[in-house]
């Protein structure tokens, strides 16, 4: 336990250091919000919704985080170690692949955690956002759907042969995601064969979950994305720490 | 007298080219053991299949009594590695490396002790990148060392130090024998290696063509300088070829 709080730590003080996730998992999110918040306001979110259309994107905000993280953050921070050699001098130690995968990404969702508590902060101060389903669902939603997007860039960041490759990888995972399954872009404003497209994206599966336990629409199904995203983390988290590569 | 490394018949191969070829060795506890050899001569390569981090095609290595592949996380409490190409993360600082490593091992050494006495205790807030080559050098001697460990590794471990750095590592290292560190390096220096070593084993294309100790080295050339018996028996097989 020793070894796990001094490595997070020091990892998160050089993370930070580094200044990207800062600002692609903190500061970016929270501009899009600002964003939606000028545009939108306290408009309902269609004719006479009870929500504003602010309140129906939050969750989809909240992914951006997870996306910044998952999909390149920490892949391409993995991936970085292996290629400096860095992996290298850690194997000659008594760490575990599981130990170090595990400070990596406990550093990813602080972030993330970070990310919500500030975009909870400047919705609810400026654009009286409240949340009208089960806070603890949706605390729940967004704990599942930041896991299962991490667990793909663990995945991604142990696998990938190079850096290169796993930045490769990651923005043919980070760009469409970003941009289509919702995070910055609402569902709601696509045309309906983009949504029926991106509704295959895990991430989309998330967003939706988290919308909706927001909004407490408690009639769709919950089953089915609960148990895709419990799937991805499970097997993608299964194949990060056994196929481990420190070379 | 245990033996704190024991490899036989180590024999590995890149692309059908044999690297290293049926490697006996055997280093005692408390001891210091110097590989050396050319630059390809198949050095570091022997390291990294004693430490794993390589594999190798046949042969065995046992490590403090243990063999190698197993118990890889005990092992390596007890092991301090120094590999030739060290590599750090961007941006961190001395003092961040130095305890990100030491709070890896259950009985780890004092790494500002370590540092000062490597004469870096001034740079500890410094970012790694910042050091100069001879800094960082010793850096990654003090890192091989902040496990406490009974067996240490230093691949290449004075290169790039002035001579008053390097006069400084040996005491130190002397130190740490006399209370029971087993030691294996290489090293391209041979006073260093006439200093240091109790024993020495000389490769020239994965094979060795010399064991025994340094005085055993000179007599068996006739030279009075180990430097001159050292090119003679690294250079034999080359000259018959």
């Amino acid at each position: 336990m020793k070894s796990f709080f001094t490595l997070l730590k020091n990892e998160t003080k050089l993370n930070v250091r580094d200044m990207n996730m800062v600002l692609f998992a903190v500061i970016m999110p929270l501009v899009v919000l600002v964003i939606l918040g000028f545009v939108y306001g306290s408009k309902p979110s269609f004719d006479g919704a009870s929500y504003t259309f602010m309140e129906q994107s939050f969750g989809a905000v909240c992914a951006i985080s997870m996306c910044a993280g998952g999909l390149m953050g920490l892949p391409l921070l993995v991936s970085d170690y292996r290629e400096r050699k860095i992996l290298k001098r850690f194997r000659v130690t008594p760490i575990t692949p599981a130990l170090l995968l595990g400070v990596e990404l406990t550093i990813y969702i602080l972030y993330c955690a970070l990310s919500l508590l500030t975009l909870s902060v400047v919705a609810m101060l400026f654009w009286k956002v409240k949340i009208y389903g089960y806070f603890w669902a949706f605390i729940g939603s967004w704990l599942l759907t930041m896991l299962s997007t991490l667990s793909i860039g663990m995945m991604v960041g142990g696998l990938a042969k190079n850096s290169k490759q796993a930045g490769v990888i990651a923005s043919i995972l980070y760009f469409p995601m970003l941009v289509f399954s919702g995070t910055t872009l609402p569902i709601e404003v696509m045309p309906k064969i983009m949504q029926k497209i991106t509704s295959l994206f895990p991430l989309t599966q998330g967003i939706t979950l988290m919308k909706n336990t927001f909004l407490g629409l408690g009639t769709e199904n919950y089953i089915i994305p609960i148990m895709v995203m419990l799937g991805v983390t499970v097997v993608c988290t299964g194949i990060a720490v056994r196929c481990f590569k420190w070379e | 007298m245990s033996d704190a490394i024991k490899i036989r018949g180590l024999t590995k191969s890149y692309n059908g080219k044999i690297v290293l070829n049926s490697l006996d060795l055997t280093v005692k506890t408390g001891t210091v053991f110097g590989l050396l050899g050319a630059n390809g001569a198949g050095k570091s390569t022997t390291i990294e299949c004693i430490l794993g981090t390589k594999r190798f095609d046949s042969g065995k290595v046992f490590l403090l009594g243990q063999d190698s592949k197993k118990r890889r996380r005990n092992l390596f409490q007890k092991i301090g590695v120094q590999f030739q190409e060290g590599d750090y993360q961007p941006e961190i600082k001395v003092s961040e490396l130095c305890e990100e490593t030491s709070c890896l091992y259950q009985n780890p050494s004092d790494w500002k002790i370590l540092c000062r006495q490597f004469g870096i205790g001034d740079k500890m807030k410094q970012s790694v990148k910042n050091l100069s080559g001879g800094e960082r050098q010793r850096l990654f001697i003090v890192l091989a060392l902040i496990p406490n460990p009974e067996l240490v590794f230093l691949d290449e471990l004075t290169t790039g130090l002035d001579a008053k750095a390097r006069r400084g590592v040996w005491k130190a290292l002397a130190a740490l024998k006399q209370q029971g560190l087993t030691i294996f390096l290489t090293s391209h220096f041979m006073d260093e290696v006439e200093t240091l070593c109790d024993e020495i084993c000389i490769l020239n294309q994965g094979n060795a063509v010399f064991y025994g100790t340094v005085e055993g080295a000179k007599q068996k050339c006739g030279c009075d300088k180990f430097e001159d018996a050292y090119l003679m028996l690294s250079d034999e097989e080359a000259d018959a070829e």
